[in-house]
């Protein structure tokens, strides 16, 4: 096919053309769900939508205004095109809030959030893509989602705790399998370095607080009155080498300490997330966020410093821990997704 | 439909103030077909008939021999012709034009060409001049030939080839072969390298009829009549080369056509099921650390449609664990591409009596061939070179060479191996 405005030849896949960089096919920037966004229903209503991840629209290069391929770079520039993921925030629940962001250092944010709140139960779901593998933004955006999606089309039982901690370990177990087809349906094949990416969630169903992760991303429970809670254990080199008995600060400060020894996408074995499950007897915070923010706070105790000085309201605290990070260096991507519990249970 | 891939071999991690990114892209084709499926192929046989292929005799039987054992290769329907090199070019058969091959074409040509007999001079311009006529009167777009000779272009100026060589560059592909010690290798790697051919010795008469068999067989092989190689480079950035590594080094520079400023464009001929890489180098300016740049795309092109890309990218980073790394596929091709030019520079000041250069520069190729595994290499050159310690490249020039030793190391020189297995 030729340019409508130029004449030159074009492919037909592409949106721009490269010559003279006029759009090609009918902007695409009307999708249902464009990525990122903020659902204005999302903050009245529990979020039950089963979307599937939108196709990433393609507006103009963010860098010089030039057009995008169809492989998402500029042709004129070379930029990557934009994945609609600089800075992200959610509030699905007065109570919850998310937000997740470049950071300083990365060329694009590769974590992805999924949330969703009603009637006292939340779901908190955080995956940090792999840098080194490819598309690992897609991946991560695809599981989060689908594990979002199973929790909250789950049964709610109102059994005892001890029944409510059965089901949730199972949902969230459930959860992390559902999250790592979703992330293994983005590879392309025949990629080497597939994409990849971790899994962290957290429930609160009443008292009850369920987590499960694969990787190092995180949950914390912050109970008002008593001592902060590392919820997960990393899937890390660092951890391993904590458990082996080397200084945690030394360990975290080895080059190697991200390294993450389990992870969702085509290349991993099976999936089997480890679970933890906690009863709150107060009020508090319950913080599930990727290693953007825990790396400068690692210990629960030095977090839980940090996330006291934020403002109470929960986006406003989202927003300050998500700053915060960004003014420690922003070497990552950094994604913070908080629940205010209990105070009315 | 063929099926293509391009698969990119780099370290994208770029130090603060870094600019150079190196790549090595690997381009692959599969069923590609036979020759001539889409728009017919052409075949030119030319076989220097000049008064020296009958001394000794051997020359010209195995020429005979040689050329029967392409023309049996030729699939029916190809059009071919056998032109004989002599002071001018004289048509072999047909008599104009060019024929498709049938059982009856292909036994009445190999009739004709037991009778070639050794005459007159060499001209090797005349003759592509007079290849170029006959490929013009068939109806078809796959152009090849295949050229003999044993001695150097003596019967026209060195003006007269270099004209006839641009005549016909993009009009076929032509494989050179040279027999004997007397033809001059950097004169028909020039045509070849410009007709997108290869260029080899063939020191024993004995082995020209399977080395033609064979070269025709590759030519019925490849399916795809034309691809081009396209790069795109970013506004504000250089394009520094972009070189074929394997099968053998060809600088890509002098093909190179511009399409648009960013783009630009490479003839690479016919494929067959093959491989091929390619090294690509491009500068752009520094960015901040973090920043993430797309710095070249790296397409092939066949009748007009992309039919693979590979994207090279750079990362400008301040971890230095991932910035010094040198990706072993671009170090590996860096040093083929280098023992190529050191080899051909040590044979050039060898035969210019400049016993120092050539020292050094053999010396640097045997070194290079040990660290890259190139075995051939290695041995070729100690036809040449006496290797007393190739970690140090350190070498003497042997005495009483072989003519014919240099020329196999000389035409060798581009060939390269493929990456070791780390």
């Amino acid at each position: 096919m030729n340019c409508p405005n130029c004449g030159a030849a074009v492919d037909a896949d592409f949106a721009f053309c490269e010559s003279c960089g006029a759009a090609l096919t009918p902007s695409r920037t009307t999708a249902a769900n464009p990525v990122g966004s903020v659902d204005a229903s999302a903050r009245t209503q529990p979020t039950t939508r089963h979307t599937e991840p939108a196709v990433p629209p393609a507006p103009p290069c963010p860098n010089c205004g030039g057009a995008v391929g169809s492989d998402g770079w500029c042709t004129v520039c070379g930029a990557r095109a934009s994945n609609g993921r600089e800075h992200v925030i959610e509030q699905p629940a007065p109570t919850v809030a998310a937000v997740s962001d470049r950071g300083r250092l990365h060329p694009r944010n590769e974590d992805a959030f999924a949330v969703a709140s009603q009637d006292g139960w939340t779901a908190l779901v955080v995956c940090d893509g792999v840098t080194t593998a490819t598309d690992s933004d897609t991946a991560a955006f695809a599981a989060a989602q689908a594990a979002r999606n199973l929790l909250t089309a789950a049964d709610r039982p109102t059994g005892s705790v001890a029944d409510r901690q059965r089901h949730w370990s199972l949902q969230v177990k459930a959860a992390a399998v559902a999250a790592d087809q979703a992330a293994e349906g983005t590879a392309t094949g025949g990629d080497a370095n597939p994409p990849s990416c971790t899994f962290v969630t957290a429930i609160t169903d009443g008292e009850v607080i369920v987590a499960a992760n694969v990787g190092d991303s995180r949950a914390y429970w912050l109970p008002d009155n008593g001592p902060a809670q590392q919820l997960t254990t990393d899937d890390s080199w660092a951890t391993e080498q904590i458990r082996a008995g080397v200084p945690r600060d030394e360990a975290e400060a080895d080059p190697q300490a991200h390294a993450i020894t389990r992870w969702l996408g085509i290349d991993s074995p099976e999936v089997d997330a480890n679970t933890t499950t906690v009863t709150a007897d107060c009020p508090g915070w319950l913080l599930v966020c990727s290693d953007g923010l825990w790396n400068y706070c690692s210990d629960a105790s030095q977090l839980r410093e940090v996330v006291d000085k934020q403002p109470a309201e929960p986006l406003a605290r989202a927003e300050a821990l998500v700053a915060w990070a960004n003014e420690q260096g922003g070497h990552d991507n950094i994604t913070v997704t908080l629940a205010r519990i209990g105070d009315v249970f | 439909m063929a099926d293509w891939t391009a698969q990119v071999f780099q370290n994208e991690y770029l130090p603060d103030g870094g600019t150079d990114i190196h790549a090595i892209v690997t381009v692959t084709s599969k069923g590609t077909g036979q020759a001539g499926e889409s728009g017919g192929a052409a075949e030119a046989i030319i076989i220097d008939c000049s008064g020296s292929m009958g001394a000794p005799r051997s020359k010209i039987i195995a020429a005979r021999q040689a050329a029967a054992a392409a023309i049996d290769e030729i699939a029916d329907g190809t059009w071919f012709a056998v032109i004989a090199g002599v002071g001018l070019a004289q048509p072999v058969y047909p008599q104009t034009g060019m024929v498709q091959a049938s059982d009856r074409t292909r036994s009445v040509a190999s009739a004709a060409v037991a009778q070639l007999t050794p005459q007159g001079g060499t001209a090797i311009g005349q003759w592509l001049l007079t290849a170029f006529e006959h490929f013009r009167a068939a109806p078809a777009q796959q152009r090849h030939a295949i050229l003999l000779t044993d001695g150097k272009n003596e019967g026209e100026t060195a003006e007269q080839l270099r004209g006839a060589i641009e005549a016909v560059t993009g009009e076929f592909q032509c494989d050179c072969r040279g027999v004997g010690a007397d033809w001059d290798v950097p004169e028909l790697r020039g045509i070849a390298d410009a007709l997108l051919g290869s260029v080899e010795l063939i020191a024993d008469p004995a082995d020209m009829a399977a080395d033609f068999q064979a070269m025709m067989q590759t030519a019925m092989a490849r399916g795809v009549a034309d691809a081009k190689l396209k790069v795109w480079a970013p506004q504000g950035a250089e394009l520094l080369f972009v070189r074929q590594v394997a099968p053998t080094v060809q600088d890509l520079t002098d093909r190179r056509v511009d399409v648009t400023p960013l783009i630009t464009e490479y003839p690479t001929g016919a494929w067959g099921d093959e491989s091929r890489d390619y090294h690509v180098a491009v500068r752009v300016p520094a960015k901040a650390l973090g920043a993430e740049q797309l710095v070249a795309r790296v397409q092939i092109e066949v009748g007009g449609q992309v039919v693979t890309q590979g994207l090279i990218k750079a990362l400008w980073s301040d971890q230095t664990e991932l910035t010094t790394r040198i990706n072993p596929a671009v170090a590996h091709y860096t040093g083929q591409a280098e023992l190529a030019q050191v080899i051909q520079e040590g044979l050039a000041a060898k035969a210019d009596g400049d016993t120092d250069t050539a020292t050094f520069k053999l010396g640097r190729a045997a070194q290079l061939a040990a660290e890259t595994g190139n075995e051939e290499a290695t041995q070729k050159l100690k036809k040449v070179v006496d290797i007393e310690d190739p970690a140090t490249g350190t070498v003497r020039l042997k005495r009483d060479v072989s003519k014919l030793d240099e020329m196999a190391l000389d035409t060798a020189s581009t060939k390269t191996t493929r990456v070791r297995p780390s």
